[in-house]
């Protein structure tokens, strides 16, 4: 288990610094820079420009400013953001924790209700309630995600104006406001983007989970358990469904990847100032500092998850040794 | 500052007696009803602002948004603020603000600021002199890199006579030199920003605190969320009318305009055409159209990107420019794309500048005659219907960042109107960071212009003149007219408002005539505003300057205009 450990955190490294090294020379390759960006005044000329990339070292060989970011990043500081003219690591520790609840959030809700709405499917395969709830799943696994976050935004803090529009909290009460009832605002403007989320990925979590039971249903040892007197329900609850675990536990560790990219969008329509909609908005700004520090959480993210879902699996099942 | 009262939000009954205290407050404090108000009543109020940028500094030499000017020109006083006509030539329509008044010397080589003595910064330390000498070094300092510096060479120095009395030096005696030193210069507190290198302040902590002299002070700016100014109440100017204006920061424009249309906040200044029946429903908002100085138009290269050094294939000739030119029919665009709020730009200016003419010769809109241009500039049509001329064809790009919705219908638009004379147009589209690399490296054929201009007539120079080619000049376009250099170095040395718009109307002429480029439309800023908020002051270059001096009648107060604002002293 020690080596096996040992050579996954070595194999992540090495994930780690290719992925951040790729994406430090593609976006050194995009036309335009951040002081382009951040200077854009029709009064700007081009000398203040040149002097504001002296000043930041961006007139220096691509070689260097990798060196000179690699050395950085080592001892903790990931430089500072053009667009936001903050230190990018004070950028990230307001971002992640943001980022962490409506992902974490949204995720264990997405597959806690996909998981639950599987096992309802499996209980009756082709009945009446699996392919009503297999056609809803359906529409809501194929509708784009930006575009029923639009929908939900319009629906739910405009027209039926339930809601607040966006944002973390309260524009203007927040502040004023005694703390259970800081904790009601926060829930209330997280409610919508955490729904959002939800909705779009237990689709995909209950047609796994549906799948994946489906496939164990015919097992010997199911038919050994009704045969000792179980009922259908507990059978499938009790038995199959650990049974059947093991692809959802697999698609846990892929979505955790993929809830920090797919939340990118719910984040800008629900202006969630997280991780992904920073990034999003650095690569416009071609905020070097800022990209290549998102791609570093992002990578760490995934490589970490990775090895979190694989010895998870060894868990669930005991026959996977991990070697 | 207000005093903020722990009170408990969306708790009915508190909100409640609070809104009656309000209402028998306001009723016995403001007789008159509030269509019939003459004067504000009592200050207070939150105006909150939905807007999809957040600012990146508060240190206004370095700004470069519109959010960052917004924000410090609320945070920080000038010496003296410009008038509402937006006259630059001498000191007649400037108000003061931090100099109570001024003397010009004999030879108007200098002229003395009385700085006014009650004037204090923020935290509580008072304005000198010598904040207006640190001032004028910093912005003048090559190592600040700021954005304004260029525009401050005829301003030598400030000397100090004593804490109240500074004294401003200047090169040569111009018709905008006060213009340049009270405009471009905003005081900014030595005591607070002295101790930094001056390099270092691009990221110093220091340049995200704020501290000016302004009738609103910085309360929170939480990046990404919000920035939240209060009125500052022993402001030698007087408090600010409303108590606070918070500006709720949203990434993306539909997230903002929501924002806006679910009554999250009171104005969002960028309302596009289709959102315009939305605000006719709602009897709690209205529409504002915001005055600019902003123009848009195609923009044609002089040189060729791939000869730099060689006239334009195509665009080297003023015939094909002017065939082109007549190829557009300008005011069924602008319907086209901006139904019935759009504004046709008229000439190389917008509307609102006080040297713009419409009474200008036009290059009309006739398609004949474009066609027959073209024919004698030696453009023959090809059996395809694209015209070529010794062995080139008309083929050119329009170039335009993506993230403009407007800029890119009109680039399709243009692209139809082209291809009907005879011109194979493509889009070169790019976001925003490619689109500027493509204006500054000169690597375009035409590009989907838009300027906004300073009040003073020497922007136009910036844009036009021969002396503003190159890498430090704004005239991507190559442009080159004697006459125009000629005609815009006299208007800004006419010391006669009279006799510098006479130049400068000299000069729009002769670029109109020589049509480098084709004068689109001045985007539509309409605003979305609550109907309780009284605009005042609109200025075009910057309407938000008077935003201290709007005000909410106290009867039309809501329960986001009193939460954790207390009576004021």
């Amino acid at each position: 288990m020690r080596r096996y450990l040992a050579a996954r955190l070595f194999q992540a490294v090495g994930v780690v610094v290719f992925v951040t090294t790729f994406s430090f020379v593609l976006i050194h390759l995009a036309p335009g820079d951040p002081v382009a960006g951040a200077l854009r005044g029709p009064n700007v000329s081009e000398t203040v420009r040149e002097q504001w990339r002296a000043t930041y070292g961006l007139d220096r060989p691509l070689p260097e400013q990798y060196a000179r970011w690699l050395l950085s990043t080592a001892r903790g500081e990931l430089g500072y953001s053009f667009s936001l003219h903050r230190p990018v690591r004070d950028v990230f520790l307001d971002a992640l924790p943001n980022t962490l609840l409506l992902s974490g959030t949204a995720l264990l809700l997405s597959f806690g209700l996909g998981m639950a709405v599987g096992v309802l499917q499996a209980e009756r395969p082709r009945g009446a309630r699996d392919r009503w709830m297999g056609r809803t799943l359906l529409v809501f696994f194929s509708v784009p995600d930006f575009w029923f976050a639009l929908v939900i935004l319009i629906l739910f803090a405009y027209r039926l104006p339930w809601f607040p529009a966006g944002g973390l909290k309260d524009s203007f009460g927040y502040d004023y406001l005694p703390p259970l009832a800081k904790v009601r605002d926060r829930l209330w403007h997280l409610a919508l983007p955490v729904f959002t989320l939800t909705v779009l990925t237990a689709a995909n979590a209950a047609r796994q989970q549906r799948a994946a039971l489906i496939a164990v249903l015919p097992s010997d040892w199911m038919r050994t358990a009704l045969a000792k007197g179980l009922s259908w329900r507990a059978a499938v609850r009790k038995h199959a469904f650990r049974n059947a675990l093991l692809p959802t536990i697999t698609l846990l560790g892929i979505s955790v990847p993929q809830f920090a990219a797919g939340s990118i969008f719910v984040e800008k329509v629900f202006t969630w100032p997280g991780v992904g909609l920073l990034t999003v908005n650095a690569i416009g700004a071609r905020d070097y500092p800022l990209v290549t520090s998102g791609v570093l959480v992002a990578s760490i993210i995934v490589v970490c998850a990775a090895l979190v879902a694989d010895i998870a699996v060894a868990i669930a099942d005991p026959r996977i040794r991990l070697s | 500052m207000p005093q903020l009262l722990p009170l408990t939000f969306r708790r009915p009954a508190r909100i409640a007696s609070l809104f009656l205290a309000c209402a028998v407050f306001s009723a016995c404090k403001d007789k008159k009803g509030p269509d019939t108000v003459a004067v504000p009543p009592a200050p207070g109020g939150t105006i909150v602002i939905a807007t999809s940028t957040d600012a990146s500094t508060m240190l206004p030499p370095l700004v470069s948004g519109i959010v960052d000017r917004q924000v410090t020109d609320l945070l920080y006083d000038r010496l003296a603020d410009i008038g509402q006509n937006l006259n630059t030539v001498g000191d007649k329509d400037f108000t003061a603000q931090l100099a109570e008044r001024w003397e010009w010397a004999t030879d108007s080589l200098s002229i003395v600021f009385f700085i006014n003595p009650h004037a204090m910064w923020h935290d509580g330390q008072p304005v000198r002199a010598s904040d207006v000498r640190f001032s004028v070094k910093l912005m003048k300092d090559p190592s600040l890199g700021s954005p304004a510096t260029a525009l401050l060479v005829n301003v030598d120095s400030v000397s100090v006579r004593d804490s109240v009395t500074a004294v401003a030096w200047f090169k040569r005696h111009t018709p905008e030199q006060f213009y340049d030193l009270v405009y471009q210069v905003p005081i900014l507190p030595e005591h607070i920003l002295s101790n930094t290198p001056v390099a270092q302040l691009k990221t110093a902590e220091v340049g995200r605190r704020g501290i000016g002299s302004g009738r609103f002070r910085l309360d929170k700016w939480e990046p990404g969320q919000r920035i939240v100014l209060v009125s500052d109440n022993f402001n030698y100017r007087g408090r600010a009318k409303i108590d606070r204006v918070i500006f709720a920061i949203s990434p993306d424009f539909n997230a903002a305009s929501t924002r806006f249309f679910a009554g999250d906040a009171d104005l969002f200044e960028n309302l596009r055409v289709e959102q315009l029946p939305e605000i006719a429903k709602d009897t709690g908002k209205k529409t504002q159209r915001l005055p600019s100085l902003s123009y848009n138009y195609l923009a044609m290269n002089m040189i060729d990107p791939k000869n730099p050094g060689q006239p334009h294939p195509i665009f080297g000739d003023r015939a094909v420019r002017r065939a082109l030119t007549m190829a557009v029919d300008r005011r069924a665009m602008l319907k086209n794309v901006f139904d019935t709020i759009g504004q046709l730009a008229y000439g190389p200016f917008p509307h609102s500048m006080t040297v713009a003419d419409t009474t200008l010769p036009q290059i009309p809109y006739d398609t004949a005659k474009a066609r027959a241009l073209l024919d004698s500039a030696g453009w023959v049509a090809g059996p395809d219907g694209i015209r070529s001329k010794l062995g080139r064809r008309l083929a050119f790009s329009i170039t335009t960042p993506s993230s403009s919705a407007a800029r890119h219908s009109y680039a399709i638009l243009l692209q139809e109107a082209f291809r009907k004379v005879g011109a194979d147009v493509k889009l070169d589209e790019s976001d925003f960071a490619g689109y500027l690399t493509r204006l500054t490296s000169h690597t375009f054929d035409t590009e989907m212009a838009n300027f906004s201009t300073d009040p003073s007539v020497s922007g136009f120079q910036q844009s036009w003149s021969t002396r503003f080619i190159g890498k430090d000049g704004q005239n991507h376009y190559s442009y080159s007219n004697p006459r125009v250099d000629a005609m815009l170095d006299s208007a800004t040395v006419a010391f006669d408002p009279a006799r510098s718009k006479l130049y400068a109307r000299h000069a729009f002429e002769a670029i109109m005539d020589d049509a480098p480029g084709i004068w689109l439309y001045e985007p539509p800023t309409i605003a979305g505003v609550h109907k309780r908020i009284r605009m005042v002051k609109l200025r075009a270059d910057a309407y938000f300057s008077g935003l201290a001096d709007w005000w909410i009648p106290s009867n039309e107060r809501i329960q986001r205009d009193v939460i954790g604002v207390g009576p004021t002293p």
